[in-house]
């Protein structure tokens, strides 16, 4: 997992590796930075990201509400509204940078090469339309087929994704579907197109518990049946440990660690992370959003110097006042700390 | 679907019985005998009470109710005292007049007020969107009569492009029509289309800014596809009910700008007959525009519902 963006002097070759994605990188985000201009201040919502997704496989994203992950996610589909966003850094994809392309070229590749799905399956479907409309009109947008090719396809994603009764389904507007159906469609439009990439941004947040499990278990069916890659942005780091195979943790718009989910869970680095996980309950429990560690986001229009996580760390010494880097702590495992490797410090926690 | 329009037809019959009271009850609120205003100046009594008799003003109010709802049944809107025609003559005489004014109104704010209001709301907070809603505010603030006398002064006065008042059936002569309803139909549609640009402006505003229209982005769809076919069609249902009460308060209120340019339509018909106790007249005008009122607003709620899936099934 290649998710440091560390000063170019120490790592200049594995960067150009990874441009090229001879790794297998199939998206490659290099030093994304987003800042929304307000009437006076400027909110930097995303501050020097960095991840790699590698085909076949699903990337976490975790943090607490406000880290940057919807505005990273919509980023790299360039959906943040062009008037106020300002976006520098490199998306990689399919060899070319996804910053630099035309809006036309853009519009190709979203909902055919990159799709997305979001959190709210209640309002993230056209009320007006049949959901089978909908499915196929991504198709229609992307594939040169007949109007009835569409529609046959459209009922087969939506068989795909397990909906019952599909052909009945399809000529339904989304009012007649539950949140959890709803979902369902949105992830049969997503795929219809068969894309390397999906996105999907809290997926099951809106859903109750057992929809939960199910949506999942479909994404992860998905990723093996057809070879999506899955970036999963989630507020629950169960759902990571269950479905995901690489993580990221974000803080105050940063990456502070990443690595395998075997590496993050047996070994976080990071003492965000660790509370994270000192605050993740069991498995067996309803599973709570990520808030148990004391104190608060800091201030995105004004952004703290030196370590963002200071105000809240207990592990805190006089160098956290300097911006600490990505440091590599095992192959692939980076943390932003100055403390890495933490395991030493277990006892001070 | 079928129930909610049952429904809807249902609450029709109250709102005609309690709309034909008013509509009856008219000429006992206006103040003034009528058959002493039509027997001229010092009338001897037997010429009153033939004229009470010739117009049922001698029975009891309810006779007369009964009577009057009989005549309106079939058609018949009694008698212009003034005119000595029957009533329903004169407004199938005027109601093309103002039927014409009002269609070509609401027309010209439909096309104006949607595409202004469209297009402000996707520029908006560029100077595009800063001047349509100058445009609008100056529409719905100028008083309709300063609009007709600057367009008489300029366009007919000024430039003489047009006539300055007057009226040409379409049947007779089509460009002289045109010629004479332009300016009264602009001078009506500019106000309405004000409310309408608002109205379309900030219900694309909250559409543009909706997941599903977040969803028709990330769907790779372009960006007309994603305004015309997933923002207008949510956005504009609600303009459907606007468009039809604006239209409805255009058969009815055209008074002044009638007046104006010398349009022998509704509004001339209805003040003539108040100033002179018409009754009859003040009667059957004011029951045809509320029907029509009534009709508008009953098309309204079905093209709503059918442009509402969740009411329509
Ligand atoms: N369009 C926008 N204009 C201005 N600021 C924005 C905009 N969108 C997001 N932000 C700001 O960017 C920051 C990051 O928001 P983001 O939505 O990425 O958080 P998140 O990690 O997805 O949180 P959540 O878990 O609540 O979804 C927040 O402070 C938010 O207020
Ligand atoms: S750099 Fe310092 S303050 Fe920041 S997380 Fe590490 S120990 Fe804590
Ligand atoms: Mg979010």
């Amino acid at each position: 997992m290649d998710a440091s963006n560390p000063p170019p002097a120490q790592e200049p070759l594995a960067r150009d590796d990874r441009a090229s994605g001879s790794d297998g990188a199939v998206l490659t985000v290099n030093d994304l930075r987003v800042c929304f201009a307000g009437d006076r201040t400027t909110t930097t919502a995303v501050d020097g990201v960095s991840f790699t997704l590698r085909k076949g496989r699903s990337l976490g994203v975790v943090g607490e509400s406000g880290s940057g992950k919807s505005v990273s996610s919509l980023a790299v589909l360039r959906l943040l509204p062009t008037d106020s966003a300002q976006i520098s850094g490199e998306i990689l994809f399919a060899g070319q940078d996804l910053l630099s392309i035309g809006e036309k070229q853009m519009r190709n590749l979203r909902g055919n090469q990159i799709s997305m799905i979001f959190q709210e399956p209640m309002t993230s479907l056209n009320p007006s339309y049949t959901v089978g409309d909908q499915v196929a009109e991504t198709i229609l947008r992307h594939r040169s087929v007949s109007k009835a090719e569409a529609w046959t396809q459209a009922v087969e994603m939506l068989r795909l994704v397990r909906i019952p009764s599909p052909e009945t389904r399809a000529r339904q507007y989304p009012h007649n579907l539950s949140g959890g159906m709803r979902q369902r469609v949105m992830i049969a439009m997503a795929l219809a197109c068969e894309p390397q990439v999906l996105i999907a941004d809290e997926p099951t947040t809106a859903l109750d518990v057992t929809i939960q499990a199910q949506i999942l278990d479909l994404l992860e069916n998905l990723k093996s049946t057809t070879g999506t890659a899955i970036v999963l942005i989630t507020h629950d780091l169960g759902v990571v440990a269950e479905a995901c195979d690489d993580v990221i943790v974000m803080y105050a718009g940063q990456v502070v660690e990443s690595g395998s989910v075997e590496q993050i869970f047996s070994f976080p680095q990071h003492p965000y992370t660790v509370g994270l996980l000192g605050s993740l309950p069991r498995l067996d429990e309803e599973r709570d959003e990520l808030v148990a560690i004391g104190g608060t986001v800091p201030d995105m229009t004004q952004p703290p110097a030196g370590c963002r996580f200071a105000a809240r760390c207990p592990f805190r010494i006089e160098k956290c006042a300097e911006t600490p880097p990505m440091l590599e702590v095992n192959p692939g495992h980076t943390s932003r700390c100055w403390r890495t490797p933490l395991e030493e410090l277990a006892d001070e926690f | 679907m079928l129930r909610l329009l049952g429904h809807r037809l249902l609450q029709l019959i109250p709102t005609i019985f309690i709309l034909s009271l008013i509509i009856f009850s008219l000429q006992h609120l206006l103040p003034g005998d009528p058959a002493l205003a039509l027997a001229g100046e010092n009338p001897d009594p037997e010429t009153v009470a033939a004229i009470r008799a010739r117009y049922g003003l001698d029975q009891p109010i309810f006779m007369q109710y009964l009577y009057w709802v009989g005549g309106v049944l079939t058609g018949d809107l009694g008698l212009s005292m003034r005119h000595n025609l029957p009533v329903t003559t004169l407004v199938l005489q005027k109601l093309p007049v103002t039927l014409q004014l009002a269609i070509m109104g609401i027309v010209l704010a439909l096309v104006f007020g949607v595409v202004g209001g469209v297009i402000a709301a996707v520029r908006r907070n560029t100077s595009i969107d800063y001047a349509a809603n100058v445009v609008s505010l100056a529409g719905i603030s100028v008083p309709n009569f300063w609009l007709g006398i600057m367009l008489i002064l300029l366009f007919s006065i000024q430039l003489r492009w047009l006539p300055a008042s007057g009226y040409v059936p379409l049947s007779v002569d089509w460009r002289m029509n045109l010629a004479t309803t332009v300016m009264p139909a602009f001078v009506l549609g500019t106000a309405i289309a004000g409310i309408i640009m608002r109205h379309t402006r900030s219900a694309m505003i909250q559409a543009l800014e909706s997941d599903y229209v977040r969803t028709a982005r990330a769907k790779g769809l372009s960006p007309t596809v994603v305004v015309v076919k997933h923002a207008m069609r949510n956005a504009l249902t609600p303009i459907i009910t606007l468009g039809a009460l604006e239209f409805g308060a255009l058969l009815s209120g055209a008074v002044l700008t009638e007046q104006i340019f010398a349009i022998p339509g509704f509004g001339k018909l209805i003040v003539d007959a108040v100033f002179t106790r018409d009754y009859a007249v003040v009667q059957g005008v004011v029951l045809v525009t509320a029907l029509f009122y009534i009709t508008l607003n009953l098309l309204a709620d079905i093209g709503y519902i059918l442009a509402n899936p969740r009411l329509r099934s």
